[in-house]
């Protein structure tokens, strides 16, 4: 004997009985497998519509519709509430656009001037200066520019009848990912939109490199960024409260929470069912087991087996069968996964797999298929150690 | 002589109802070599006596009883309910011989006799092959029980019981389920083991004519009531 008695007799029951226990193995496999594929599926459909959204930096954006007079006060306290990462104030939107050029013959464009800050989530940069701006893809198409290159931005405005306009020389720090925003238009300080919008308003004489200060009593509007997805509904509905007209996605992500729950009851409710039946074959094979080797245990508790020994009997059998049986479970489940991922590619438009069997997946099926057959299992062993070795070497 | 085993005042109920029968046993001392067969009829009490002395069956004791074998003190691992205690010198010093072989079905001959070796911590595969050597099934080792005729078993289960080298050896009725004719060789063979190894030898029999002419010294069983009976041996 190569091992120990307490490991080597189960052993060689198990190896004894292997049709008996490759059948036991694949009855687990076939409860477990559907479960893990129906786990997979919710996790695959819920974390690719999330993934969707995350992938948009819009989807965390709440944007103030009109324009309106909001005290710096009310932009401070909403800023400073604990779902919120950034909010950026903005200008008036009728004077905060200006006309870019590249060069005097070159390409021009009016575009949409759009105050950013640092921990902008639409942008990787920030313009770094406030003659610096960052241009949208399309706004750097119609003007052929990459970053580095230098523009120059026209504003005017009519003052008591007078035309005035105003040459500003500009630099490009960065051109944004397309994702950021699909209009042209350049994000810029705030400071500089202010400028910008206190010149065409007729509120302040252009003053050549002396900016003011982003020093206001009120802003028109602005955009805020929730701390996390699922904080943009809550945030939604409080600016509503407080009378601010917001869009933003907060259905679409309450929609995914809805998804998430729906189908999560719906799991539950299927992997209670049949784990529950699983775990009653599970414990009603093992303790089939006891019964129809009580002879068998009996003779080993004879032979000197210690209690002990004889409980590790059938502990030592549940974790290689479960263990068997989970992954081949598994093995089935990831095959089926990889059937539903190639039949169903590319519905709800998700760019990832609809069937998501993660590692925390497969090891939580694996973990619970052990541990349940060991909790039987050591039900069982208590009764194996319990039986009277005198059973086994009497004859009734 | 060393005394192997050594009993005195302890006892056992069994059946229930009107059909509750008592076993006493009033005293046994077994030395080293001793072959003694408990004979007496059926339902008398004999396994019950074996499974009492083979630490099997819990014993009921009257005052001033006492129950050791190879020098441990039986009565109080019982008193104790020290299972693991009664599993090791179980281990250690007995070896029994069953009615029907007992063997594991899913081992093969050989790791079925080298399995007390293994529990007792004593692995010796030279002696195993010696003893199946001389009772005759050194060729079937390698086989499952399945495989082997009803007397090649019961060699094997006294192989299984003597391959750890116990002191003490038990033997309920152990050529009850061989052919007769196989039967007077079984038992000499166990006199003839018993005999070598210095292994004081208990078995119980229905067959006395037998037992006597292999060898073995005579204790009856005795009735000594409807349903009651008493058993001593104090040596030859």
């Amino acid at each position: 004997m190569r091992w120990p008695p307490a490991l080597h007799v189960p052993l060689a029951d198990l190896a004894g009985e292997r049709l008996l226990a490759i059948c036991s193995a694949l009855s687990l496999a076939a409860v477990l497998a559907p479960l893990v594929v129906l786990a997979g599926l919710r996790h695959g459909v819920v974390e690719g519509l999330r993934e969707l959204l995350l992938e948009n930096p819009h989807a965390r954006e709440i944007v103030t519709n009109a324009n309106r007079t909001l005290p710096v006060a009310t932009l401070e306290r909403i800023a400073a509430r604990p779902d919120v990462q950034v909010l950026i104030p903005r200008t008036r939107t009728l004077s905060s656009s200006i006309l870019l050029q590249n060069g005097a013959d070159g390409p021009s464009v009016r575009v949409e001037l759009i105050p950013t800050a640092a921990g902008d989530p639409l942008l990787p940069v920030e313009p770094g200066a406030d003659d610096a701006i960052v241009l949208t893809a399309a706004a750097a198409a119609r003007l052929r520019v990459e970053a580095g290159a230098s523009l120059t931005g026209r504003v005017a405005r009519s003052l008591a009848g007078q035309r005035e306009s105003q040459a500003i020389p500009l630099s490009v720090t960065a051109v944004a990912p397309p994702a950021a925003l699909g209009r042209e238009a350049a994000f810029v300080t705030l400071p500089f939109a202010i400028l910008i919008e206190d010149y065409q308003e007729g509120v302040a004489a252009w003053r050549q490199g002396a900016l003011p200060p982003p020093q206001r009593a009120d802003y028109a509007g602005f955009r805020v960024y929730a701390r996390t997805l699922l904080d943009v509904p809550g945030l939604d509905a409080a600016l509503r409260r407080e009378g601010i007209e917001v869009s933003s996605r907060a259905d679409e992500i309450a929609n995914i929470d809805t998804v998430d729950r729906s189908l999560g009851t719906l799991f539950s409710v299927v992997a209670g069912l049949a784990g529950l039946g699983f775990f009653v074959s599970l414990g009603a094979g093992l303790w089939a087991n006891v019964e129809r080797k009580r002879v068998s245990l009996a003779l080993l508790r004879f032979l000197g087996f210690t209690p002990g020994a004889l409980w590790l009997f059938p502990v030592l059998q549940a974790v290689i069968l479960s263990s068997a049986g989970a992954l081949l479970g598994l093995a089935a489940a990831l095959v089926a996964a990889a059937g539903i991922n190639g039949a169903l590619a590319g519905l709800l438009s998700l760019h990832r797999p609809i069937c998501l069997i993660s590692l925390p997946i497969a090891a939580t099926a694996y973990a619970v298929t052990v541990a349940g057959a060991l909790l039987v299992a050591l039900l069982a062993g208590r009764r194996a150690a319990r039986i009277e070795p005198w059973e086994g070497v009497s004859t009734p | 002589m060393k005394r192997v085993i050594e009993a005195r005042g302890i006892g056992r109920q069994f059946g229930a109802g009107a059909d509750q029968f008592t076993l006493s046993l009033d005293e046994i001392v077994l030395e080293a070599g001793d072959c003694v067969a408990i004979t007496g009829p059926s339902g008398c009490g004999k396994s019950t006596l074996l499974g009492l002395l083979a630490l099997a069956l819990r014993p009921a004791a009257s005052p001033g009883a006492a129950f050791s074998i190879g020098g441990a003190d039986a009565l109080s691992l019982w008193h104790r309910g020290d299972d693991r205690g009664l599993a090791r010198l179980r281990a250690q010093t007995l070896g029994f011989v069953p009615q029907t072989s007992a063997l594991l079905a899913f081992l093969s001959l050989r790791e079925n006799i080298a399995l007390p070796q293994a529990i007792a911590g004593r692995p010796d595969p030279a002696y195993l092959t010696e003893i199946a050597a001389s009772l005759g099934i050194a060729h079937v080792l390698a086989r499952r029980p399945a495989e082997v005729s009803v007397g090649q078993r019961q060699r094997a289960a006294i192989a299984r019981a003597m391959a750890h080298r116990p002191p003490l050896i038990l033997a309920d009725e152990p050529t009850a389920s061989v052919h007769p004719a196989q039967a007077e060789e079984i038992l000499a063979l166990l006199h003839r083991l018993a005999t070598e190894t210095g292994t004081a030898l208990l078995m119980a029999t229905h067959d006395r004519p037998r037992a006597e002419a292999a060898g073995f010294a005579i204790a009856p069983c005795a009735p000594s009531g409807l349903s009651s009976s008493r058993f001593a041996w104090a040596g030859r």
